[in-house]
């Protein structure tokens, strides 16, 4: 017939195996729904109780885990929506183990018949990070102070857990603040190019045009030089004549031909400034 | 003495430089034109001709007047006598065999003297 300690000691092995199981499964956990679910797998095996509450600060907001009829359920409460005894708990951090199971917690365990039920509290604080725990259990599912000890271990566990998801979610969602910034950083900089190019396309429309327009008026100026030229060269020409000549060759030959050269001119520089004064408007009215 | 022809559109510019060659001696063989085709019609069938030529004419500018003689082989001696002052148009008559002078107008004694070896070869 087994001893008592040998009994004692298959039951502490075989607990500790089953710890060993649940911290596994429960590291490699991703998200809530998955702790939850390895907790409704294992958590009975550990302990006994009616109901287990675990409720973790968490930037000033508490994660509530809540496991009751091997069921679990999560919730995000502010502190001041945390039950009154668990406020108490962590003012004082004094546990507490009474009769007086609030209504929130008893009628989620309505279904089982309790005999003789207790409500067990702690407040734990582990790198900063102040939390509570509490059970519910009664004579057909004694919780003693010997339980104290693995009841701390899935508090660690839990906790550790939910500071680690809660890390990832802040991370990603930062992530996703940053890509979300990062988009708006793209899109502002295609706008920004975009009208770089717009305004590099419209300065070097307008380059050209000023180009074409420079081009136009240096043709239109030497054109205008070598037209007034023409005539003046005639003058030039016919004046030269007069030292050669006697004055009877000079007045009937070079003078009418002076006077053709001269009128000539008077033309071409008529039709200069009609030309200047017609791009000059025409420049004005293209400004405006 | 052969020949000496001008061609210019203005029969003033071709009146000057006709008399300047009159006070140098040369007033029985100059023939002038206004219109550029009618002095290629009449060189047909010269050679070694001098001719004084404007560059800026309406109906055939100067340079289509050279191109003529080159495409048609004729060799003449060619005196461009042009108001243009540009060097785009004095390098281009270097581009011609036939151009023997670029003067600028007005012309005058001075520039006259300077043209004398090439009358002389006449």
């Amino acid at each position: 017939m087994e001893s008592l300690q040998d009994r004692n000691s298959r039951v502490y092995r075989i607990t500790y195996e089953t710890f060993s199981k649940f911290s596994n499964n429960l590291n490699r956990c991703k998200s809530l729904e998955e702790v939850s679910k390895v907790s409704e797998r294992f958590l009975k095996y550990l302990l006994n109780f009616h109901l287990f509450r675990i409720s973790v600060n968490q930037a000033g907001s508490y994660l509530v885990y809540c496991q009751c009829n091997s069921k679990g359920e999560f919730e995000l409460v502010p502190k001041e929506n945390l039950l009154p005894y668990e406020i108490k708990i962590l003012e004082d951090n004094i546990p507490i183990r009474t009769e007086k199971i609030p209504i929130e917690l008893s009628k989620k365990i309505s279904e089982t018949i309790l005999e003789s039920p207790f409500l067990w509290s702690w407040t734990f604080k582990k790198m900063d990070i102040d939390f509570t725990v509490s059970l519910v259990a009664d004579e057909n599912k004694a919780f003693d102070t010997g339980d104290i000890e693995m009841l701390k271990l899935i508090s660690d566990s839990f906790q550790a857990k939910f500071q680690e998801i809660y890390l990832k979610e802040e991370l990603d969602s930062k992530n996703k603040s940053l890509l979300q910034a990062l988009d708006i950083i793209k899109n502002q900089n295609r706008k920004i190019n975009q009208i770089v190019e717009n305004q590099k396309q419209t300065i070097a429309d307008r380059t050209k045009e000023v180009v074409e327009k420079n081009e136009k008026l240096l043709r239109i100026s030497a054109l205008n030089a070598h037209n007034v030229r023409e005539p003046l060269s005639r003058i030039q020409g016919i004046v030269q004549l007069y030292d050669v000549f006697d004055d009877a060759t000079c007045r009937e030959e070079l003078l009418p031909k002076l006077k053709q050269s001269s009128e000539e001119m008077d033309q071409v520089l008529q039709e200069v400034i009609k030309m200047a004064t017609t791009e000059l408007n025409q420049l004005k009215a293209n400004e405006l | 003495m052969s020949t000496i022809i001008l061609v210019d559109d203005q029969p003033i510019a071709n009146f000057i430089t006709r008399k300047l060659l009159e006070i140098e001696g040369y007033n029985e063989d100059v023939i002038d034109f206004t219109n550029p085709e009618e002095a290629l019609v009449y060189l047909e069938d010269k050679q070694n001709t001098l001719i004084f030529l404007d560059l800026n004419m309406p109906e055939m500018n100067g340079w289509e007047f050279l191109d003529y003689l080159k495409s048609k082989s004729q060799e003449h001696r060619i005196i461009i006598l042009t108001s243009s002052t540009s060097t785009i148009d004095q390098n281009r008559a270097k581009e011609y065999d036939s151009v023997i002078k670029y003067v600028e107008k007005p012309l005058n004694k001075d520039k006259f003297k300077k043209l004398q070896p090439f009358l002389q070869q006449q």
